[in-house]
């Protein structure tokens, strides 16, 4: 209970900070929901001449992208500094965190909003309502789905991140993976052949976070459901277990740094 | 001459540095892998899905020569938005503009430093990949010959990204309009689809704006190579070169007119 008041404060605190340039903050948002609509403007294109691909049309692909991008909105918006584990475990900058009394994971995740995420946020919603497969079951399939690949994209990040711990700076790396999962994420998984489709559920769990909860909200199955529970539940306690094994061998950096 | 070699220098210079860093090189450059893979996978169903060899002049193998080209003209492309907008919002714009030479051809000859060894790199890789995939391009002198076009394309990203870099003298925050301009670029420069594929009113837009000469011009001068495509891809390309680099430099004139730089 006490760590949610503290979620909950940190989340105040940041979005504070945030609209404090609220024109850049108004922008940015509004900037990432036009961005997804042009970038969504691909698969109209692609859809229109070649209708279907082994049975997933345009509408599937409304809310395939809108789920990866409520998705990955909400951890940009609550848990921004996952994006950017390795380099703050890179470069010492946990020390902070770990003079705390808090959860250190949670503390350092929670610690940073990315403004242009509230539009990633919303932008997911609208796609949902233009796919023609809204219900008002389906909107709350949404939700439930949304936060389960959240946790599922989350945890993934914090997973990846953490290798910073035995590997030092990876920014590359993170940067390859995250891009891999946001790429294979908004393709339909009946492109896929068996291999892939198990390298999409395990090594970069991208199903997890596009097509699984697609096909749940499209349409209520406890084998979408189990998967995506299964999926975030592994995940986060994979994620949560290595971090903590890998902050064993967190050496300072003893420099001066200041938390903004 | 003497004022080109000084920019030359400054090119120069920037290339040595992009090599102290290869694990940092590489690791950018491998980004294309999993792309090319993934529209491996799409196109070789869409093609069997159509049932047929070669759509609107392609191939699959046209199709993902094509698509590694773009690419690789995108991926290699520094943030020259993001550097220029920093360096007016942070005043150190200030530290380059008292030096002896234009800040435009300064910022041209460092973007185009960090430019030539990544996309080196990612065209052995992004080539190997669709190699593997789908075997050798048809027309392996393609390469040579839509290289001069290549260069065009990214003084074209060059000109866009400076313009977007130097609005920063006007707003706050850049980033939404790179996010735009980018995927402007992804649909009508023909990035992910090739323009071919388009319904034919929107290849006759996508054609008549500068974006097709900056991705799909070269990336479609590579697989099927021509005397007659060589001559339109670049006189096309020349014709917005002039029309951008002066209105750049209009914008330029102008932002500089605003700037304040506060102490030192």
């Amino acid at each position: 209970m006490n760590n949610i008041k503290f979620l909950f404060a940190i989340w105040k605190a940041n979005l504070q900070s945030a609209m404090e340039y609220r024109i850049s903050f108004i922008s940015q948002m509004i900037g990432m929901m036009a961005n997804n609509f042009i970038y969504f403007a691909i698969w109209i294109i692609f859809f229109d001449r070649f209708k279907d691909v082994r049975g997933w049309g345009v509408n599937d692909m409304y809310v395939t992208f809108g789920i990866l991008a409520s998705a990955f909105g909400l951890v940009s918006v609550f848990f921004g500094n996952a994006f950017m584990l390795s380099d703050i475990i890179a470069n010492g900058r946990l020390d902070y965190y770990l003079s705390m009394p808090k959860p250190v994971l949670l503390h350092t995740v929670s610690s940073r909003m990315i403004s242009s995420g509230m539009g990633d946020f919303a932008y997911g919603f609208i796609s949902y309502a233009l796919s023609g497969y809204f219900t008002w079951n389906g909107l709350a399939r949404y939700v439930l789905a949304m936060l389960l690949a959240a946790t599922v994209f989350a945890a993934f990040l914090i997973l990846t991140q953490s290798l910073a711990f035995w590997f030092g700076t990876m920014s590359n790396f993170s940067n390859l993976v995250l891009n891999a999962m946001l790429t294979f994420g908004i393709y339909p998984i009946t492109l896929f052949d068996n291999y892939a489709k198990v390298i999409l559920f395990t090594i970069i769990p991208a199903a997890l976070m596009g097509s699984v909860p697609a096909e749940f909200i499209r349409e209520f199955t406890w084998q979408s459901l189990s998967q995506l529970l299964i999926g975030a539940i592994g995940f986060l306690g994979l994620a949560i277990f290595v971090f903590r094994k890998g902050l064993r061998r967190y050496e300072s950096g003893s420099a001066i740094q200041i938390e903004v | 001459m003497k004022t080109f070699s000084k920019y030359w220098s400054i090119f120069q210079i920037t290339l040595i540095n992009s090599l102290a860093y290869p694990g940092e090189l590489i690791g950018r450059s491998l980004m294309i892998i999993p792309f090319m893979w993934i529209f491996y996978q799409l196109w070789k169903v869409t093609f069997s899905a159509a049932g047929a060899d070669v759509i609107s002049g392609l191939s699959l193998r046209d199709t993902l020569w094509y698509l590694m080209l773009a690419e690789t003209i995108e991926l290699s492309r520094p943030p020259i938005a993001r550097t220029m907008s920093e360096s007016v919002k942070d005043g150190s714009i200030a530290y380059i503009l008292n030096k002896p030479y234009d800040f435009l051809w300064y910022q041209f000859s460092t973007a185009m430093g960090e430019t030539i060894f990544r996309a080196m790199l990612t065209a052995v890789f992004g080539g190997l990949t669709v190699w593997l995939l789908v075997g050798a391009p048809n027309h392996a002198e393609g390469f040579l010959i839509a290289l001069p076009a290549v260069l065009g394309a990214w003084i074209l990203h060059f000109c866009f990204n400076a313009m977007i870099g130097l609005s920063a003298f006007a707003v706050e925050d850049v980033s939404a309009f790179t996010w735009i301009y980018q995927k402007l670029a992804f649909i009508f420069g023909g990035l992910l689809i090739p323009l071919d594929f388009y319904p034919q009113w929107l290849q006759v837009i996508a054609k008549a704006l500068p974006f097709a000469s900056a991705i799909y011009g070269p990336a479609r001068l590579f697989v099927t190579p021509s005397l007659g495509m060589f001559i339109n891809v670049m006189s096309l390309q020349l014709i917005w070169i002039v029309v951008l680099s002066f209105t750049l430099t209009v914008v330029y004139r102008s932002g500089i007119k605003q700037l304040t730089v506060n102490g030192g």
